[in-house]
């Protein structure tokens, strides 16, 4: 796996700035990133990119001193920073960004940027210093345009203000190194092209580390470019090499792609079948009558990108997917229709032909929506049983009259279909696997006996054998008649899924057609273009997968089809 | 449930408003500081007696609000180094023969700092309302040393207390008056010792760790080095206080330290909304509810206190509900 | 016996007391994430209940046993009152909920002045007021008792969390409200009865303890401290975990232990070594820490 990576970075024959050798982490059970070893020169400009749970930000907060690594050594311009905590590799040069932009809320702006750029900072609290400084403040503070706002408390600054903001006190630390997580998210594109201005200006001094999801702003700004999967190594190279790379298409950059083009696909594929196999021989009858009805959907939350007019129908039966862009409000969208999150006026959400009952957060779960939520959102501290029997004991004596209707589900039949549950059941939750985390998730949901099931990022962190039989579970429930709205990265298993898609971008509905219609390449384009993953189409290059990579995967969704 | 709620400012950490030293701000100061110097010629002894508890409490606010307000640790027991700072002013003063005023102040501020750094690494390893439990917890602690240490404290008998001095070779400060103004004076010092304060590095360090302590790491700062510094300033200031206490009472007894004195400076720092000027506003406030309306009541101080309290905990909660139902109505 | 093992015995029904009243803070504290403040005032009002049965049934059984049921009555509607107060202020922060909780603590200790200013002393019911020959020493028959129901109190309670269906809902409830309600458990029904069981548990231990912590003007602070120092060791991160109930207890027991042979080997040691447990426990138990935001 070290072979893809070097072959970028040893081109530059410039001196190291920064090093990683072997460096993992695991949080209990879970490993979170895998050892990895990767070689910045001076004044490179690097991005991480990969799907959720990849272990990008698990990686920069390595670096950073956040987290301590399980293995492994990190070295920063010839420094061992391994066991160094933030504050000391702070003051070795590394500045960084936060997911959420991390500015003092109560302070003002220029204060905010007096902090970073404090001379001396740190271990003798003294006087605030005196004019120089303050120039210097100033200075930034023209900089990045925030002069008009130097005596606006930051928690006051817009959203793309805040992330602005925080970049300058990145920059005012006057850093070596710089991380910057998710610098782009919840901008609109003419910020996002400020940033890319911005970051393209700085000089070969500073060294930047990247993570994003924005892959247009990836392209334009990195040299080079590593991939993770669920904590994995992918490839790195250039951003062309990257592209090009099948195993890197297939996990993350070609939606839709050729269902035989890798194992992952030929395994999800296969599930399918085998499920339309079984239960869907004969074509789904259509859609029932609307089950729910969401009218000019507004929601969101403090500064973050907020939902706007969405006009949303799920169907009894229909399963919906739900596309877009990280930050895009799918998670809200779902989360709203679920009742975990509020709504705001004129939204108006409708259940069966009436109102949705929202005055109280658990009772959109009694009228019969359950939800699989993004992370599982395991209960710590419970056994799998105890989950069953919670999700159980919840509805005992709940007026559901979709019991009438369908036959109810039961832990016997839940372990029919998740077979993999059946031995864990006295286990404590959180000590199981990503994958069986996945299914308890599920099944909890599947016992509050629901007619709409909500699933955000269902393959978020799975091996591609889990994959696999997670879809062949969901394909079943489909089939059974089970509505469904899924948000998915994974464009294969979305697919497979769904019979409708609609992507969202930046809030509102920006696209919606039917499954089968992503054969076609005009709304396959449009989708890539929503995305943001342009580029060449894949000519199958399976001979440039990495030999072990291939079998490595190929191998997982064998023995997950077993 | 956590979705549901209202995104409003923690209360721990209430919206800081910068001093603007307007002229209109001057003159209503000028006007409180007379106020304050005219009041032993103009009111009775017993309004001399609670102005003077007023300006102890005023203290103990300004140093609850500096870890409360400034640096985010809802503190329920700055009463301890109140009393650590008490009893060294007390037993300096009879044991020690020290009689001077200004001597005790000091000495008894460095006796609530060394206390401070003692019980700092101890509760600096919790926040928030985990803060509020464990400062509690070493408050009461402290009160129930005091209480049982008889041979040094007098226990719950207490201490007894000879006036101060001002000056070596000075008559002692005999009349209430005379007391009032002599802790007018030092709380005026304290004053201007806290303003430096607010404008330290230290204080912006401090309001940052309460907004964001990673940031702050990451910015290359040692969080809490800065907050035992934050939290040591606070423990001299409140043994300032207690050196004040035993100036205006000469008398001091565990009950001086109880959950009384720093609940009653915790409303005062709440009241202040994160401000030092709000703090002493409160805990003039909170004085005259207990003090002087209590009075008349016959006796329901306590039930006057706990409405306090409470209009205090509901009056953001209230005020929102309003806001937004004024909003639903004009829609 | 010895005289340190009576006193151990009395450490261990000081204990268990402690445990019963810091259990229902635990309880609250974990599903309401609320600091009740005001728990020391549902312990004095046990222990004022015990005090009037005592008075006016003449140290008959009878009025121990009608005093447990009022109080079990008191606690309900006091839980339930108290989490109608605090709803209104969920969002606005620990401060503001502490103020309010102190405030009605306040209110409560004003009310409280009807029995006087000074300690009033609350016997066991005349039939349990014997001593019980252990060897050379007597021991008094009501704290054996003492120890045997609230020994089976503790025993309930962790079979209730950790075995019971409402303890699987209540457990679901602590470590995710959202996801809680998501699955349809009706997660504010869950926290008003914790709440009011919390409460009953600080009640119907004063009813029961009076004899050992009497009531008194400012007991309500003494049992509120002595509470939060168990709370504090016991693991307040734990707190609605399967763990949360044997740790109180340990904690109490701790606590209990140096309350009264602590006192006895060295009195005025015996708060340093308070202090002395906390440091230790939070020092070796790190702070959890500050998560990348």
């Amino acid at each position: 796996m070290t072979t893809a990576m070097t072959t970028a970075t040893t081109a530059a024959k410039t001196t190291s700035m920064l090093r990683l050798d072997g460096v993992s982490r695991r949080f209990g059970g879970l490993t979170a990133l895998h050892e990895l070893s990767l070689d910045l020169p001076a004044g490179a400009r690097h991005a991480l990119i990969g799907p959720n749970g990849a272990g990008k930000s698990t990686l920069l907060n390595l670096i950073a001193g956040t987290l301590t690594p399980t293995t492994g050594t990190i070295i920063v311009d010839g420094r061992d920073v391994t066991r160094l905590p933030a504050r000391l590799r702070a003051r070795h040069g590394i500045g960084r960004s936060f997911q959420h932009p991390a500015v003092f809320q109560r302070l003002p702006v220029a204060a905010n940027l007096a902090l970073a750029a404090m001379p001396g900072r740190g271990d003798i609290p003294g006087p605030i210093s005196g004019p120089q400084h303050a120039d210097g403040v100033a200075q930034v503070l023209d900089a990045v345009g925030l002069t008009d706002y130097n005596r606006t408390p930051a928690g006051q600054l817009s959203y793309g203000l805040q992330r602005r903001l925080e970049l300058a006190m990145a920059l005012a630390q006057r850093p070596r190194l710089l991380l910057l997580d998710e610098p782009s998210a919840g901008l609109d594109p003419a910020q996002i092209g400020q940033l890319t201005t911005l970051l393209t200006n700085l000089g070969a001094d500073t060294t930047i580390l990247l993570v994003d999801h924005h892959l247009d702003l990836i392209w334009s700004l990195a040299q080079t470019v590593t991939v993770l999967h669920h904590g994995h190594h992918l490839a790195t190279g250039t951003p062309d090499q990257v592209r090009a790379d099948p195993a890197v298409r297939d996990a993350y950059l070609n939606p839709g792609g050729h269902p035989n083009a890798t194992a992952t696909a030929t395994a999800t594929a296969n599930a399918t079948a085998n499920a339309n196999g079984t239960e869907r021989l004969a074509p789904r009858t259509s859609p029932g009558p609307v089950l729910l009805r969401v009218r000019q959907l507004r929601a969101g939350y403090h500064g973050a990108p907020v939902l706007d007019k969405v006009d949303l129908d799920v169907h009894d039966g229909e399963a919906v997917a739900v596309l877009g862009r990280n930050g895009a409000g799918k998670t809200t969208l779902l989360n709203t229709v679920a009742g975990l999150q509020p709504v705001q006026t004129p939204t108006r959400l409708e259940w069966d032909g009436r109102a949705l009952p929202t005055r109280r957060p658990h009772l959109p779960a009694r009228a019969g929506i359950a939800l699989v939520p993004q992370g599982r959102r395991i209960f710590t501290g419970l056994t799998v049983r105890e989950h069953l029997v919670c999700a159980l004991a919840a509805h005992r004596g709940a007026d559901t009259p979709s019991q009438a209707r369908t036959q109810a589900w039961t832990v016997d039949r839940v372990l029919d279909l998740l077979p993999a549950l059946a031995a864990r059941l006295p286990h404590p939750a959180q000590r199981l696997s990503g994958g069986e985390q996945q299914m308890l998730a599920l099944a909890r949901a599947l016992l509050t006996q629901p007619r709409l099931l909500i699933l955000d990022e269902p393959s978020e962190g799975l091996a591609p054998a889990v994959i696999a039989q997670l879809t062949q579970a969901l394909s079943g429930l489909v089939a059974d008649g089970l509505a469904v709205l899924v948000a998915e990265q994974n464009l294969t298993v979305a697919t497979a899924l769904a019979d409708r898609i609609i992507v969202l971008d930046r809030g509102h509905i920006a696209m919606t057609a039917p499954a089968r219609d992503l054969d076609q390449d005009g709304p396959r384009q449009h989708l890539q273009a929503l995305l943001g993953v342009s580029g060449p189409t894949a000519t199958a290059a399976a001979d440039r997968v990495p030999a072990d990579d291939a079998a490595q995967l190929t191998g997982a969704a064998e023995s997950g089809l077993r | 449930m956590t979705t549901t709620r209202p995104q409003t400012t923690p209360a721990a950490a209430p919206v800081h408003r910068y001093p603007r030293w307007r002229s209109r701000q001057l003159l209503l100061g000028a006007a409180v500081m007379l106020a304050a110097l005219a009041l032993p010629f103009v009111a009775d002894a017993y309004t001399v007696s609670i102005a003077s508890t007023a300006i102890v409490l005023a203290v103990l606010a300004m140093s609850t609000q500096l870890l409360t307000g400034i640096a985010g640790l809802p503190s329920l027991g700055q009463a301890a180094y109140l009393g650590v700072g008490a009893y060294t002013a007390a037993l300096l003063a009879t044991v020690g023969g020290v009689s001077n005023g200004l001597v005790q102040l000091a000495v008894a501020a460095a006796a609530g700092a060394v206390a401070a750094a003692v019980t700092a690494p101890l509760l600096l390893r919790t926040r928030g309302v985990l803060f509020l439990m464990a400062s509690f917890a070493v408050a009461e602690l402290t009160r129930t040393i005091a209480a049982q240490w008889s041979s040094v404290t007098g226990g719950d008998d207490g201490l007894h207390t000879p006036p101060v001095t001002v000056w070596p070779g000075t008559p002692p400060l005999r009349s209430d008056g005379y007391a009032y103004l002599y802790l007018l004076g030092c709380f005026l010092i304290l004053v201007v010792v806290v303003a430096v304060l607010l404008r330290s590095r230290l204080v912006l360090a401090l309001r940052a760790a309460a907004d964001h302590e990673a940031r702050l790491a990451a910015l290359g700062y040692h969080v809490n080095r800065h907050l035992f510094a934050g939290f040591v300033c606070a423990g001299a200031l409140a043994g300032a206080g207690g050196a004040l206490l035993v100036a205006a009472h000469g008398y001091l007894s565990p009950a001086d330290l109880g959950l009384d004195m720093s609940a009653m400076a915790l409303l005062a720092a709440a009241i202040g909304l994160g401000t030092m000027r709000g703090a002493v506003a409160g805990a003039v406030l909170v004085v005259a509810v207990r003090d002087l309306l209590g009075t008349p009541t016959g006796g329901h101080a306590p039930a006057l206190l706990g409405l306090a309290f409470l209009v205090v905990a509901y009056q953001p909660a209230i005020t929102d509900r309003l806001a937004t139902w004024k909003r639903s109505r004009q829609r | 016996m010895t005289a340190y093992a009576v006193t151990a015995l009395d450490g261990l029904a000081f204990g268990l007391a402690l445990f019963v009243v810091a259990a229902g803070l635990t309880l609250i504290f974990g599903v309401m994430d609320v600091l009740n403040l005001a728990h020391g005032s549902l312990y004095l009002a046990g222990a004022y209940l015990a005090y009037l049965a005592y008075l006016f049934s003449h140290g008959s059984l009878v009025g121990l046993v009608v005093a447990l049921v009022v109080g079990v009555v008191v606690g309900v509607g006091g839980g339930a009152a108290l989490a109608a107060a605090v709803r209104p202020l969920t969002g606005y922060g620990h401060l503001h909920q502490a103020l309010a909780t102190l405030g009605i603590a306040y209110l409560a200790a004003d009310g409280y002045t009807v029995f006087g200013g000074a300690p009033v002393p609350v016997n066991p019911p005349n039939i349990l007021a014997g001593s019980l020959d252990l060897g050379r020493h007597g021991y008094p028959v009501y704290r054996l008792l003492f120890i045997a129901v609230a020994a089976a109190v503790a025993l309930a309670l962790h079979l209730a969390v950790a075995r019971s269906r409402y303890g699987v809902l209540l457990r679901a409830t602590v470590a995710d409200p959202g996801m809680a309600a998501a699955t349809g458990v009706n997660t504010r029904r869950v926290q008003t009865a914790a709440m009011a069981a919390g409460s009953v548990l600080a009640v119907t231990g004063g009813v029961l303890a009076a004899p050992l912590i009497g009531p008194a003007p400012g007991a309500d602070t003494t049992v509120l401290v002595l509470s939060l120092i168990v709370v504090v060791i016991g693991g307040a991160s734990s707190i609605g975990g399967a763990g949360s109930i044997t740790g109180t207890l340990a904690a109490a027991l701790l606590v209990g232990l140096v309350q009264t042979v602590g006192v006895l080997a060295a009195p005025t040691l015996a708060p340093f070594a308070l202090f002395a447990v906390l440091l230790t426990v939070l020092v070796s138990r790190s702070r959890t820490a500050v998560q990348p935001a």
